[in-house]
Formats: C-alpha cells, sequence, structure tokens
C-alpha cells in the first residue's frame, strides 16, 4: 500500500493505491464549523444532488447511468465530527480491469457532474426534485421515535448539554426543514463549494499521476480556505451532581442511555488507554458489562459502551425492564468503579489489545475505513496504523486506571413505557 | 477433496465431505488478512414439531432453535467462547432463522485453534435447569428490543396473513410465553435431532490454510456418528396457496402510515424446474419493476406516493412468497399503483441486458469482501443444498424468451394487503 498526497491548491487529494481490492471508491469530503440551524439543510442539499443534476434530471436517470458505469454506485453522508459538519460524497465503481477501459474516468466524471453541476435555473434548484427531497426528509423526521433506542441516545444528549453541538440531531430538524426554498438553499450550496474544506480520496490499483490529471480537471476549485477552528469540543466539567431522567413512550421495554464526561485526558490517552478502557468495561461479549449484567444477573440483551472521543464522552447502552433500572445503574457504577481500583486483569488488558489489533487488520480489508482512516490522520493528526499498532502494546495497566478516574457520569436517562 | 472454480471470479471452492455426511466447504483468499467461518445446522425455528424417534411427534416450544442457539454458550468445563475467542481478539457470534442456526467466527489470527474451538464448542451441549432458567430473561429482553420496532412486529403480522399453517407465521425468538416453558430436557432433544454430522456443515472464507482446515475437521468430526442413520421425522404442513387473511387494516404507535403486501406462489406453476434459474428470474422481474431505476420507483418520488419502499423474495415448502414494505402518506393509491405495475408487467430486452451487466458487476465487487461473500456463498448452501460456482455463465444466459415464460405463469392473485395507520392522539 502506497499513501501519496497532493496540494491542489484549494483542496487536497489523497491517492492510497493498493492492489487488494477489485474496486475503486473515491470519497469527496466538504466540512465546516456546524451551525445548528443549518444541518437540515445541509441534509437535504446532500441528497438532492444525487437525486437530480443538470445533465441527469431525476433520480431514474442517475440511476441508470450508474447501471450504464457496470453498477456504479453513489452515495451521501452528513455527519458530525466535534465542532464540524462534515458531508461526503462516495462513487464505488469497479477497477477498468474488470469492466472496460475508460470506464473509471467516466464514473469520477459522473460523480463531478453530480457535485458541481446540479439542476438549477435563475440561481434555483429545480423545485420538484427539491420537493420529493423534502418529502422524504419530512417522514424521516416524523418517524424518529420509531427507533426508540436511536431516540433514547438523542434526547440523552440533549438534556445532557442543550447548547452543545453534542446535542444536535444529525437529521436535523422538522422547523428548518420547512423554512427551505430553491433559492435559500442554492445560497447555502454556493457558499459551502466557496467555504468549506474539501479533501478528495481515491483507494484502489489505479495510475496516480493518471488519477491527478482526472481529479484536477473534474474537481475544479480556486478558493482559497482556511478555518481555525478546532475539531475538538472544549472540554466541559461533569455535573456536581449527576441527573436521572425519565420519560415516557409507547414501549415494551426501556431504553436506557448514559452520558459519561471525560475530563483532563492526555492526547496519548484519548488515543490508547481510553480505548482499551471501553473494551474491557463495555465491548464486545468478553466485557465487564456483557459477563456480570447480561450473563451473571440477566438484566438486559444488549449493554454496551463507545467512547465519543471528539466529544470527551463515553456513552453507555442497554435494553432493560423499567423496574431494574435502579439495579442495573448500580451494576454499572460497580463495574466503572472496578476499573478505577484497577480490578481487571493482565489477561483482560492483553485481551482488550488483541481485539484493537484485529480491528485494524480488518479495517485494513475495507477501502472505505481506509479512506477514514487517513481522513482522521489528516484532521485530527491521529498516528499512522502501524504506528497505532506499537503504541497500544505499550499501554500499561496504570494507563487504563488513570482513565478510569477521569471519567464520570453525567445525564442518566431512561425512555420507558407508561 | 474437490476443487471447483467459481467462474468468473478467479476464486476456488474446495469441498470436503466425511464418511458421516458432514462437509467442509472453503474458499481461500490469500491476499486477505481475515476469516470468517461459520459452523451450521440445517434447524431453524421452521422446525417445532417432530419425532425424534421417527414414530411419536411432539411440539415443542416456539422459538427453541433460538433459544438453544443462545445455551450453545455454555461450557460444561474449560473457557467459555467468548473467553476463548477474546485472547486472540477474535470476534464469536450467533444467528437463528427459519431453516438455519449458524455459529460464526470472525478473525485475523490463530485460524487452527480457533476453528478447532467452535467444532468443538457447539459439538458439547451442556444445559442445566439453573443456567436454562437464567437464559429466560437476556432472551425476554431480547424479544422484547424487537416489539418496540413497528417494522419488525408488521412483519410478523404480515406472516401471520400469508401463511396459513406453516411455523413461518411465528417469528424466529418465538414468544416470551412460549420460551418460558423450554426445559433442558426440550433442548437436548433438538440438540441430539439436529446437530449431527449429517444436517451440519462448515464454510470457511478468507486467508487459512486448506489443509489446515481440513486436518482440523477430520480430528473433530470423522468420529463423530449420527445418532440414528435416518433423518428425523419432521412435521409437514402442506400450506396452501391460499392466504390468511386477504384484508386488515390497523392502527399503531406511528406517525406515517406503512402498508405491507404479499403476494403467494406456487414454486410449481412456473414452466422453468431449475430452483436457482427460476429465483433468478424472480429476482429479476421485481429488480426491473421495481429497483432503482424503475419507472414505479420514479413516479412515486414525482408523486409524493411513497417515503420509501423494500421488498424480499421467501420460499417456504412449496410457495415462494414477494413481499413489499412501504411506508406511505397514502396507502390506498400505493396500493392500487403496486397492483396495477403487477398486473400490467411490461418489460423490455434493454431492461434485461442492462441488469446482465449490473449483476454480473456485483458479483464480482461483492467478492472483495470475506463477509459479504461468506453470507452469499452460505445463504446457496441453505437454499440449494450446495454453492453455487456457476453464477456468472447464469446471468450471461438469461434471455427475454425464458422471461416470458415465467410471466406467463405469474399470477397475481393470492395476496394479502395490510395497512398500518398511525394512532389518532398521535
Amino acid at each position: 500500500m502506497e499513501y501519496i498526497k497532493k496540494d491542489l491548491g484549494s483542496y487536497n487529494l489523497h491517492i492510497i493505491k493498493t492492489d487488494k481490492f477489485k474496486s475503486v471508491v473515491v470519497q469527496v469530503s466538504f466540512r465546516s464549523p456546524i451551525v445548528k440551524e443549518e444541518i437540515t439543510m445541509r441534509n437535504v442539499l446532500s441528497d438532492l444532488l444525487l437525486i437530480s443534476s443538470k445533465k441527469y434530471k431525476t433520480k431514474r436517470e442517475i440511476a441508470l447511468k450508474s447501471q450504464e458505469l457496470y453498477a456504479s454506485s453513489v452515495m451521501d453522508e452528513d455527519i458530525r465530527f466535534g465542532n464540524y459538519i462534515n458531508t461526503n460524497f462516495y462513487l464505488n465503481c469497479l477497477n477498468d480491469k474488470y469492466t472496460e477501459e475508460g470506464n473509471l474516468e467516466e464514473a469520477i466524471t459522473f460523480l463531478s457532474e453530480l457535485i458541481f453541476s446540479p439542476n438549477v435555473e435563475n440561481n434555483q434548484f429545480d423545485k420538484a426534485s427539491l420537493e420529493i427531497v423534502k418529502r422524504q426528509a419530512t417522514v424521516a423526521l416524523e418517524s424518529i421515535k420509531e427507533d426508540p433506542a436511536n431516540y433514547s441516545l438523542i434526547r440523552m444528549l440533549e438534556t445532557m448539554d442543550p447548547s452543545s453541538p453534542l446535542s444536535y440531531r444529525p437529521m436535523g430538524y422538522l422547523e428548518d426543514l420547512e423554512k427551505i426554498d430553491e433559492s435559500n438553499l442554492y445560497v447555502y450550496y454556493k457558499n459551502m463549494l466557496k467555504t468549506n474544506l474539501m479533501d478528495i480520496f481515491v483507494i484502489g490499483d489505479v495510475d496516480a499521476s493518471k488519477i491527478e490529471e482526472i481529479i484536477t480537471e473534474k474537481f475544479q476549485s480556486n478558493t482559497y480556505k482556511k478555518t481555525r477552528k478546532p475539531y475538538y469540543l472544549d472540554e466541559v466539567k461533569v455535573r456536581s451532581k449527576r441527573q436521572i431522567i425519565k420519560e415516557k413512550e409507547n414501549l415494551t421495554q426501556a431504553k436506557l442511555s448514559i452520558g459519561c464526561r471525560i475530563n483532563d485526558l492526555t492526547e496519548e490517552e484519548r488515543a490508547y488507554a481510553l480505548t482499551l478502557y471501553s473494551i474491557i468495561l463495555g465491548s464486545g461479549g468478553d466485557s465487564k458489562f456483557f459477563k456480570n449484567i447480561r450473563e451473571k444477573h440477566s438484566l438486559a440483551y444488549y449493554i454496551y459502551s463507545t467512547p465519543n472521543k471528539l466529544d470527551h464522552l463515553l456513552i453507555i447502552r442497554a435494553g432493560i425492564t423499567k423496574e431494574n433500572l435502579k439495579k442495573v445503574v448500580k451494576l454499572i457504577d460497580n463495574e466503572m468503579q472496578d476499573m478505577k481500583k484497577g480490578n481487571f486483569t493482565e489477561e483482560d488488558i492483553s485481551k482488550a489489545k488483541e481485539l484493537f489489533q484485529t480491528s485494524l487488520d480488518e479495517l485494513e480489508e475495507s477501502p472505505s475505513r481506509l479512506i477514514n482512516a487517513y481522513y482522521m490522520m489528516e484532521l485530527l493528526g491521529i498516528d499512522p496504523i502501524e504506528v497505532r499498532r506499537k503504541k497500544m502494546d505499550a499501554v500499561s495497566k496504570e494507563e487504563i486506571i488513570s482513565v478510569a478516574k477521569k471519567i464520570k457520569i453525567d445525564t442518566i436517562y431512561c425512555l420507558e413505557g407508561e | 477433496m474437490e476443487k471447483i472454480e467459481f467462474e468468473g471470479l478467479g476464486i476456488h471452492l474446495y469441498e470436503e465431505t466425511l464418511e458421516n455426511g458432514f462437509t467442509l466447504y472453503m474458499i481461500p483468499l490469500p491476499e486477505k488478512k481475515n476469516y470468517t467461518m461459520v459452523y451450521a445446522t440445517r434447524y431453524g425455528s421452521d422446525i417445532i414439531e417432530f419425532a425424534k424417534d421417527r414414530k411419536n411427534m411432539k411440539k415443542y416450544p416456539t422459538g427453541i432453535a433460538h433459544f438453544l442457539e443462545h445455551k450453545m454458550f455454555e461450557q460444561e468445563e474449560g473457557e467459555d467462547p467468548f473467553t476463548f475467542y477474546g485472547k486472540s481478539g477474535t470476534d464469536a457470534n450467533a444467528a437463528t432463522d427459519h431453516d438455519y442456526t449458524k455459529y460464526i467466527c470472525t478473525g485475523t489470527k490463530n485460524f487452527k485453534e480457533n476453528f478447532r474451538f467452535l467444532l468443538q464448542y457447539v459439538n458439547t451441549p451442556y444445559f442445566t435447569d439453573e443456567n436454562v432458567e437464567k437464559e429466560k430473561g437476556i432472551i425476554e429482553e431480547e424479544l422484547n428490543m424487537y416489539l418496540d420496532i413497528p417494522e419488525f412486529v408488521l412483519e410478523n403480522k404480515i406472516k401471520e396473513n400469508t401463511y396459513q399453517k406453516h411455523p413461518r407465521r411465528i417469528d424466529v425468538g418465538g414468544t416470551v410465553e412460549d420460551i418460558k416453558k423450554i426445559t433442558k430436557e426440550d433442548l437436548y432433544d433438538c440438540y441430539h435431532t439436529f446437530y449431527q454430522p449429517n444436517n451440519m456443515f462448515a464454510l470457511v472464507v478468507g486467508n487459512f490454510d486448506v489443509e489446515e482446515a481440513i486436518q482440523v475437521v477430520h480430528e473433530e468430526m470423522k468420529d463423530r456418528k449420527n445418532c440414528d442413520n435416518k433423518k428425523p421425522l419432521i412435521k409437514e404442513y402442506q400450506e396452501p396457496l391460499e392466504v390468511t387473511v386477504k384484508e386488515e387494516t390497523l392502527t399503531m404507535d406511528i406517525r406515517v402510515p406503512k402498508v405491507l403486501f404479499a403476494v403467494k406462489f406456487s414454486k410449481k406453476s412456473f414452466p422453468i424446474k431449475d430452483h436457482q434459474l427460476l429465483n433468478i428470474y424472480l429476482q429479476l422481474i421485481t429488480t426491473i419493476l421495481f429497483g432503482s431505476s424503475s419507472i414505479f420507483r420514479e413516479e412515486a418520488r414525482q408523486n409524493g406516493l411513497m417515503s420509501g419502499m423494500y421488498y424480499d423474495w421467501e420460499e417456504v415448502e412449496n410457495m415462494i412468497t414477494l413481499t413489499f414494505h412501504i411506508d406511505t402518506k397514502k396507502p390506498n393509491e400505493v396500493l392500487k399503483e403496486l397492483k396495477r405495475v403487477l398486473l400490467n408487467i411490461d418489460i423490455s430486452v434493454d431492461d434485461v441486458e442492462r441488469y446482465k451487466k449490473v449483476w454480473i458487476a456485483n458479483e464480482v465487487r461483492l467478492s472483495d469482501y470475506v463477509e459479504a461473500m461468506n453470507n452469499n456463498v452460505f445463504s446457496d448452501i441453505i437454499l440449494y443444498g450446495k454453492p453455487i460456482v456457476n453464477r456468472i455463465p447464469l446471468i450471461r444466459k438469461l434471455n427475454k424468451k425464458e422471461l416470458d415464460k415465467v410471466l406467463q405463469h405469474f399470477e397475481v392473485e393470492n395476496t394479502t394487503e395490510m395497512i398500518a395507520l398511525p394512532k389518532e392522539n398521535n
């Protein structure tokens, strides 16, 4: 595998050359500091660009073109990275070896047409296409409670820190959706192209200089962009007394979401010991949560923890019987207490390290995850994969205990039946 | 050992069958770092009534295959699977469906030991009154989790309305009431009847050594006997072509109405007798009519007819059923339009040729992913009894003439429709 980074003026082109895959994946990323009121617009925009363009007026025409390019696929995704909102456009296309000469170039051209040549007249997006996207967004936003576990997480974050970006709903808000029209969305789109930071990634068995040539021609952007806003949210102290919030819905099972604040980690602790901490505490079939709360006490089918490093959070989620809430929280407290006291073995640590190494091995087998790894290296200065392997192996028990002492429960949220 | 090429992919399938009927399927992908191994039995939630002695039929509680899957992780001595696999950073999991139960292990290291352990732990059941009792709380939470997802509840309901007799009408997990009745004796009955070499197989895909895999299987499986050389007697249902309920409207805790529509076909009514080829043609029809580039979808988008739709095919005995799941604010109009399209099928030669190209490209792309490859070959084994190595040449041979023969018998008569509306107070 060979990594090449090219500064093309207003954006960077990253080429990851590898003969591992039969496909070539292209990712075009735009990012800017997040504004709550613009999240909905961002989602609508990225969806709209992939259902109608100047050349391909309808989603059907776009689908037919994708099929003609040997089932190439295009996708969009909007995600928050700490203080930023990030939009990815993906193209997944078979290598020319398995199709025909020139197919990849045509597919990249297709992607660039979708992003840069939208269906616009008189500075307005096509009204009918926008209506389609808005209708779909309305339904998605209205049905948000149909995934109660996810809704519980959203509500937990909102009650934990309503003013912080960590509480922003990733899909946006109905009241903002109503305000979007063909004109203001176009203004937002032009502004995105002008002000957003942009990166392009290409992974596959490609000729790097040829790719550079195609991208330079098809992705022309001449503005100079810079922002100083950090990616990480500011750290917030844990509240002095933890808050416990219960809300009612028509549910059979209570969905528990717990937000823990993480404070004062060193960069190394965040990159390494925190990952091991969460694996030992609550990720997977060999964790303390699984062994004790599920297997020993039969209190849950799923219970797990995940760190959210950009937001300085550890999130714990479980599906439980509502009458058992106190019991489950007490057991979670005990397990977290045990982590602080160092009540875990060297074997637990070495198993967590093995799991981490396996996840890196698996990452190297997925084109999109590899791109994401390089993207995070670019954005956050995270160590390269081989360095990560070495540094993780060197983490000691004391470092995990030190991390454990810096994690505290802030908000316990339970979405339960009436 | 047999070695067969997946035509058009440059990948090989190796097959080793033991005298006791157990088969090991292997697809080595040496350029990958990871592997996925599966040890499976052709026993799932569809089997709830059988005679282990081939004489006396006994009915077991629903959800028992899934319960058994949970309990296989229990070990009498030594390490439990999660602890063992944890040491090499390997992920262990399992899944039960209507027609199989599988034990899965994905990792990048320790192939030989991990494979051996997979066979060993599934080969050694250990059920006690206490450990069976303890599992009931966990499974109850699992079932409750699904009950809170409207889509899941409706899927079970449409199956009840589609099938009159066959256990396909019951959820894989069973009911909370039934799982509470399960005893360790029930579990041993099911285990000894269906976890036998001639009813099981293993499938390994990814980075591993073929000789090593064969050696492990010889050591662990060769001496295992089928407790009876005859196959167990399993209840047959003779599921009729008619549906249980033709129409139903109900209210639920949802915001946007949902429509479910199912069509039941008899496989025998189609002129193509090759099971796999028939399925490919049926899928071709629905992909052209309802896939991403279909006119139906485009018109539905333009007219605000629906906001989301998916469909699937499933087989039960001699039936094959097509089911649609749609989110819509105009349920009656969607149903009308859906039926109109199904009753006036118009497919061109261009449509067929376009999808041939798309499907071949997808086959090639899929072979980049170890897990996807494993899943696909696995469902071939369950559905067709063996991996399908000639899918690409089969797709190449698809043609409009043969498609038309299938279409002549594509009779949309035995249908069931369901409209779920939001409760008024929402």
